[in-house]
């Protein structure tokens, strides 16, 4: 039928740009970026990073269609930078903001899994650490 | 480092069991807390069911609804990097290196006996653990053996055979391939932030219960004028996963996804930028 490939929501066709810069022809320090095969995970994560810079002076995105699968991000910065270094600098930001995030949790991971362990055979009565004393070696 | 990440994020698990988890995110951007749930949800890859070759069926359901139920049971997906996808994949349709086969076979004998006897039970019932999977890593979710998911019931002298081809996939294209039930996610729970507008006769408070999550925050002070600049600090997150992997790895998946999506486009800027350098000759 006419349904269309539901692949289409996160594969890149061939030839298509994951990102394109357009620079705003009116606004000075202004581009339009226009990132395909992404969706409102990425597009407030990078929105959100970006207005945490004092350098961006506007910052925002919008799914123009949902059965379009990109988004437009527009960027507009004061003169000493450019939009895309802006961008840049948001995106080395969220990486090292997951990064960190992501060792927290194998941090805590341990200590939950220890606590979980020691939760499910409690070592608590005398009877049985003298018991497991028996066959140890030392 | 802007001032709201300084220190970076805080993560404290509250609970860890072998199909759910609970823990608190704090110290980081709403945004940051709701991409990972999203990604959680819809694009951490898991096996699923997805083509489904029928030989015989002459019990009561058609083809197509048993080829829907079959999609629906998860199946075990902890070794799931291992296999590609099958739009990767060299071969043509599908290979051992995209793909997992999964045969069903039952047929129900008629007994005269046991026929003429209406006291006994003849129903059959076709469950996941009837499924054979090719491969020990990749088979349906049999957490509890007594009570696995029925597919079909049968009576005697009817006969269910088929193939199943289990790819790798993400829930992005068929919530069958997501590795959660479901993931609880809640921030401010006593409503301070004016996030969330209630429904309400007379009073919010004696009208909506307040969520166990308020016993980790300070109660608002019904004197303190509203502050338009507060940013929301804890973020509440329970999951309950399909059986398919365990939750602190859909989690842990999650994140690397996270930093594999930004550091793609992070690759692709770079290209741009530097192309666009090259074009004006600088």
């Amino acid at each position: 039928m006419n349904a269309p490939d539901r692949f289409e929501l996160f594969v890149l066709p061939d030839g298509v740009k994951k990102l394109t810069i357009t620079p705003d022809t009116k606004i000075p320090n202004a581009a339009t970026f226009k990132i395909e095969k992404e969706d409102h995970t990425l597009a407030n994560m990078l929105r959100m990073q970006l207005l945490e810079d004092p350098k961006v002076l506007f910052a925002g995105y919008k799914m123009p269609h949902p059965l379009d699968h990109y988004f437009i991000l527009k960027v507009q910065t004061t003169p000493d930078t450019t939009p895309a270094h802006a961008l840049g600098n948001a995106i080395t930001e969220l990486i090292q903001t997951v990064g960190a995030m992501k060792n927290k949790f194998e941090m805590d991971l341990i200590r939950a899994r220890a606590f979980e362990e020691a939760k499910s055979n409690p070592v608590g009565d005398a009877d049985d650490l003298s018991s497991h004393n028996v066959d140890m070696d030392f | 480092m802007d001032m709201f990440n300084a220190g970076g994020p805080e993560v404290s698990i509250r609970s860890l069991k072998k199909d759910s988890m609970k823990f608190v995110l704090s110290n980081c951007d709403l945004s940051v807390a709701n991409a990972l749930r999203r990604v959680m949800i819809a694009e951490v890859p898991t096996m699923a069911i997805d083509m489904v070759e029928i030989e015989s069926n002459t019990t009561v359901l058609t083809d197509e609804f048993i080829a829907h139920r079959l999609g629906m049971i998860p199946l075990t997906s902890f070794d799931v990097d291992r296999i590609q996808y099958t739009r990767d994949c060299t071969c043509t349709l599908y290979c051992p290196n995209c793909s997992v086969e999964l045969t069903l076979h039952v047929k129900v004998n008629v007994d005269i006996d046991e026929m003429n006897d209406a006291t006994i039970d003849k129903t059959r019932h076709v469950t996941s653990i009837d499924l054979i999977s090719s491969d020990e890593s990749v088979k349906p979710v049999t957490d509890d053996k007594a009570h696995p998911i029925l597919i079909v019931k049968m009576r005697p002298g009817q006969e269910l055979k088929l193939k199943c081809i289990a790819k790798k996939g993400v829930a992005k294209e068929h919530a069958k391939w997501s590795p959660v039930y479901g993931v609880a996610f809640e921030y401010d729970p006593y409503n301070k932030l004016r996030h969330s507008h209630y429904w309400i006769e007379e009073s919010v408070e004696s009208e909506w219960f307040v969520s166990p999550n308020a016993q980790e925050e300070t109660p608002p002070d019904p004197n303190e004028p509203f502050d338009y600049n507060a940013k929301p600090e804890k973020y509440y997150m329970e999951l309950e996963t399909s059986g398919c992997m365990k939750p602190e790895d859909v989690v842990l998946r999650a994140m690397t996804i996270m930093q594999d999506k930004l550091g793609g486009l992070q690759i692709k800027l770079d290209d741009e930028v530097t192309g666009e350098a090259q074009r004006w000759g600088y």
